[in-house]
């Protein structure tokens, strides 16, 4: 069990391999989108809210893990809590990505068209909360919130791997608990603005934790496919072993299962009650080839994984596991798609603009990957000092 | 290295390690001896008036509940425009307070909350309690108890099936699945405790009926492979079961289009209350419970903490239901909607509201501050208030929706009658009488898991002590 | 006494510890009619007794499958079929309203799965008599006592040379032959 201090870091030809194709993706991700905004700007900010909000909703998922696991002092975690502190921190580059979104606001929100806001009067109605100046308050607000979580939870970790202090670990503790309340609230306002408002007289309480619940999911996936590509590495094959995939793997299934749940409730409740102001949503999600993405949604998102993921032996599978995974960072995306392309292309998916979609995809998540990649290398890769790692170490599963 | 095995400290090495589960110096013979006694021995004189009391609570519901057979259930308050009341209220209340029992024994027991073992028989058996106080409301709501058959769908000679679009009829689903499932959980993991009492047993009689139901359990690894399997698969099934029996009592409100019903956050919102209200009784019944039956270094000051920390949380879920309701009432533009949340909050209820957002969501944010979180005199005191505050939520949805609908010339003032209340006030007596018997017959603690807990803790102790 | 009356060979122990390293003893001395009793499920007895993983989920796993689709088809066949009633202008049937049914259904056949194929199918329960229960030290199964018996039916078992054999190992206490 004694694994020198030396092998719980990233070895540098590892992370010097991955850098240049991450600098790759990036550069022709935003290549594609500079491309895209010039071919068709409103499609372009359609694409770029998508891109901006898979990789926000991942950091929020990640932030929300840690807290969990700090709060809770989980045991289990303490393995795999590095990387999904490095995952958190994607929120400092998050934030100048986030500029490129006021500026299409007006190709975005029907809400900041004054003359249509003025002839309609649900929407004057809203005008006190969906204005442009409150909206960029608060978003602002909610980045300065997740920011400063995400800085402190790491510092505490990172802090502690020098010095040893049991102390960072209660403090880690301390911040989490009213860091959860505050991290749900933010985030679920967040997925409030920036999604719903997409669609400003529809309505639905479930929403937030629609979002979140889809981001946590997505989480562990990628925090799943992360473990796999270091052990394929030969780092951290001794630390992470079967049963934290195991772990992990049911926590997807879980988080999958909750999402479906949430999901299921909000369409459901909508199609028996059959009231025209809520049922526009998924009216609109009916109509062409929208229809098609939506029973994906359905089938790829729930019935599959919830069959697979089932058996006990995917779950534990060094090659099924990490492909679940991915499928589920996918179908994610498709999650996101759904929201959000259908309010600028309601007659059918746009698949001659899809390229754009990809591309604000690659350029955002190239560029949080090239950020993990320099964050990674810079501290062992897992917290080494931390109280509870020799339980996490000697963990299995029952 | 049997002595070693045998005492148990919090190891030097970890500052931060949590505190032991199980308190004192045991063993697995001290431990079965402990739990076993509460049965065994002769019953407390105590026990016999708290049974008498409770026997007097069940025999009232009886006479109110014959009452309204005999008469119609028109005895209750229930008149238009608010046709479901205190009935329905009731049936929520207790279906939550049942919640608790599932979570405790099925979710805790997947997260791996090896706390849970010094608790979950209790919650359990008070899930199934509070199932069948639950069914008592709607079943006789129906008005003719006699034909509540016609719920099945039985192929009785009427021709006529169930109508399955009705959220009343996936309740009938839920709830007797949920009452099923509940009792063979709970049955399972007494069946190794009920041998323990077999085995213990001093008279032919004892030894016959814990025989019969331990149905020759011996111990064996064989046999003990199967169970686990068994076990974790009714964990694994029980945790979406308590999910989809709340969200389908939430149905019912939620799939109408009466403003403050119908609102999507219903289903994830209502499990969140029932857990909290759940946890707040099995919290009043356990305090009460450990103070007489002397269970102090089974259910510690550790397990209490975390109790409260879950109410805290789950207090918080609910708080940010209310607001999000609110907040969507608002952003809506449904006039309807935003109708129903100002009367809601200012209207004749506005006292009912006001005492279920006090008792719900402001008095548990004192769990913040660990002294009041450790305090039992406090606990026991929000616990209750909690329990009050949840019952309030429920009669806050239904009557404040209900009583001023559409039009202004059909509204109304909701007033319990005398019959609601005792009634009431009876289904606890039912409670409390299942309850005693299950205290006096059954271990109150999983036995045999508390001494796998045991186990664990003296590995622990004794791998630290190795380096 | 013959020895076709002899059920087995049993010995106890005193704690989780010493009967895992018993079984796997005496799997490693190549018994492999013989069983652990144990108050509460031992970790690791299951690889120290060299068992497989149990095929209950199996079993369960159909009766869910025949559960969810009892579920459709009862919904559907009243609903559509039999009786057909247009009611709150709904479909006769859809599956958006069949779901809370459905899932019910799944769940209660995957519990009656669970159980009593547990209790009856795998385990054989309920069985009030056993040979074990001849023994004075079973009685103490349930409280502290950690037992392991082999059986007479083994191809390797010999009256003397297999209680020998469990005198060995280390902590066995009590160690005797039972009757059938």
């Amino acid at each position: 069990m004694a694994n020198t201090h030396g092998s719980y870091q990233i070895k540098s030809e590892v992370v010097n391999r991955a850098k240049p194709i991450m600098l790759g993706v990036a550069v022709l991700g935003w290549v594609g989108a500079i491309i895209a905004y010039f071919s068709n700007h409103d499609q372009f900010f359609s694409a770029y809210l998508f891109g901006y909000y898979y990789w926000l909703s991942l950091s929020i998922g990640a932030t929300f893990f840690v807290m969990i696991q700090r709060q809770t002092q989980a045991e289990w975690s303490v393995v795999v809590r590095r990387l999904a502190e490095t995952v958190m921190t994607h929120f400092w580059v998050l934030v100048p990505l986030f500029v490129p979104i006021l500026f299409g606001l007006h190709s975005l929100y029907e809400w900041t068209h004054t003359e249509v806001v003025a002839k309609d009067k649900l929407l004057s109605g809203k005008s006190g909360y969906l204005n442009v100046t409150f909206f960029t308050i608060r978003v602002v607000v909610f980045l300065a919130i997740w920011c400063f979580l995400s800085w402190k939870l790491y510092s505490y970790s990172v802090r502690q791997d020098t010095n040893g202090d049991p102390k960072e670990t209660k403090r880690a503790a301390w911040l989490s608990a009213p860091g959860i309340p505050l991290l749900i609230i933010s985030a679920s306002f967040a997925s409030i603005d920036l999604l719903m408002s997409l669609q400003p007289h529809w309505y639905s309480t479930m929403w937030g934790v629609y979002i979140f619940a889809g981001g946590g999911v997505s989480f562990i996936a990628l925090l799943i496919l992360i473990a796999v590509w270091l052990r394929s590495n030969g780092i951290l094959d001794e630390v992470i072993t079967v049963e934290h995939y195991h772990d992990l793997g049911k926590l997807m299934f879980a988080f999958n299962v909750f999402w479906a749940y949430v999901a299921f409730s909000q369409y459901f409740l909508i199609w028996y009650a059959n009231m025209p102001e809520e049922t526009s949503f998924f009216v609109n999600r009916k109509v062409g080839s929208w229809l098609g993405v939506s029973l994906l949604l359905a089938i790829g998102h729930f019935i599959g994984p919830f069959i697979i993921l089932l058996a006990r032996g995917t779950k534990r599978h060094p090659v099924f596991l990490p492909v679940m995974a991915a499928w589920m960072l996918f179908i994610h995306a498709v999650d996101h798609f759904w929201i959000i392309m259908p309010v600028r292309n309601p007659n059918g998916v746009a698949w001659g603009q899809i390229w754009m979609n990809i591309a604000t995809w690659a350029a955002i998540g190239g560029t949080c990957g090239f950020f993990f990649l320099t964050r990674l290398s810079k501290h062992s890769l897992v917290p080494v000092q931390d109280p509870f790692l020799e339980e996490s170490l000697e963990f299995e599963n029952a | 290295m049997q002595a070693v095995a045998n005492e148990f400290k919090i190891p030097k090495e970890n500052p931060l390690a949590k505190p032991p589960l199980i308190e004192g110096e045991q063993s697995f013979s001290t431990l079965t001896e402990a739990v076993s006694v509460v049965v065994e021995d002769k019953t407390p004189r105590n026990w016999y008036i708290a049974f008498a009391i409770s026997v007097l609570g069940t025999m009232m519901l009886g006479g109110m509940l014959g009452y309204l057979v005999f008469t119609g259930v028109g005895v209750w308050g229930n008149n238009q425009p608010v046709g479901w009341a205190w009935d329905i209220t009731n049936f929520v209340f207790w279906i939550g307070i049942g919640h608790a029992g599932t979570l405790i024994s099925a979710i805790l027991f997947l997260f791996r909350q090896k706390w849970r073992t010094s608790i979950n028989r209790a919650a359990e058996a008070m899930t199934l309690f509070a199932v069948a106080c639950a069914a008592i409301y709607p079943g006789f709501h129906v008005g003719r108890i006699w034909l509540a058959y016609w719920l099945f769908p039985l192929p009785y000679n009427q021709g006529m099936w169930p109508n399955f679009r009705s959220p009343l009829e996936w309740d009938v689903f839920a709830v007797s699945t949920y009452g099923t499932v509940s009792l063979l959980f709970w049955y399972v993991g007494l069946i190794p405790d009920l041998a323990t009492l077999r085995d213990r047993a001093t008279t032919k009689m004892r030894q016959m009926i814990y025989g019969i139901f331990s149905l020759g359990w011996r111990g064996s690894n064989r046999h003990w492979q199967h169970y686990e399997v068994a076990y974790l698969i009714l964990a694994g099934i029980s945790t979406p079961l308590v999910l989809s029996v709340h969200s389908i009592v939430s149905f019912d409100f939620a799939v109408s289009k009466l403003p403050g019903w119908h609102t999507t956050i219903f289903p994830p919102y209502f499990v969140a209350g029932a857990v909290f209200s759940g946890f707040a009784m099995v919290m009043t019944l356990m305090l009460v419970a450990r103070w007489a039956l002397n269970l102090q270094h089974l259910i510690t000051m550790y397990h209490l903490e975390v109790m409260n920390k879950i109410m805290l949380v789950t207090g918080s879920i609910v708080g940010y239901a209310y607001s999000m309701e609110f907040f969507m009432a608002w952003y809506s533009g449904n006039m309807y909607e935003k109708f129903t949340f100002f009367n809601r909050a200012f209207g004749p209820y506005a006292w009912a509201y006001w005492t279920m957002f006090t008792c719900n969501v402001v008095s548990p944010q004192c769990f913040w501050s660990k002294k009041l979180r450790t305090s039992i005199p406090f606990m026991f005191f929000i616990s209750i208030v909690i329990n009050i505050g949840m019952w309030f939520e429920r009669f806050v949805i239904i009557a404040t929706s209900l009583h001023r609908d559409f039009i202004p010339s059909s509204w109304g003032y909701f007033r319990p009658s005398p019959v609601d209340i005792l009634t009431f006030a009876g289904t606890f007596g039912l409670f409390m009488t299942l309850f005693l018997l299950f205290i006096r017959f059954v271990p109150v603690i999983a036995l045999a898991e508390v001494k796998a807990v045991l186990a664990h803790q003296q590995h622990k102790a004794h791998g630290h002590a190795k380096h | 006494m013959a020895e076709n009356k002899i059920y087995g060979a049993i010995a106890a122990f005193k704690s989780d510890t010493e009967i895992l390293e018993a079984a796997r003893k005496v799997r490693l001395a190549g018994y492999s009619k013989f069983d652990c009793h144990t108050p509460f499920p031992v970790h690791h007895l299951d690889q120290a007794m060299g068992m497989k993983r149990s095929k209950l989920p199996y079993f369960i796993i159909c009766c869910t499958i025949a559960g969810f689709t009892l579920g459709l088809l009862l919904q559907w066949w009243t609903g559509a079929v039999d009786y057909k009633l247009v009611i709150g202008g709904k479909p006769l049937f859809a599956l958006e309203f069949a779901t809370p049914i459905l899932f019910e259904a799944s769940v209660l056949l995957t519990a009656f799965g669970a159980v009593f194929g547990m209790l009856g199918l795998f385990n054989g329960l309920p069985m009030f008599y056993h040979p074990i229960f001849n023994a004075e030290i079973s009685k103490r199964i349930t409280d502290d006592r950690f037992l392991v018996s082999i059986e007479a039916k083994d191809p390797q078992f010999d009256a003397t040379k297999t209680t020998e054999f469990l005198q060995s190992l280390p902590g066995a206490e009590e160690v005797q032959l039972i009757e059938a």
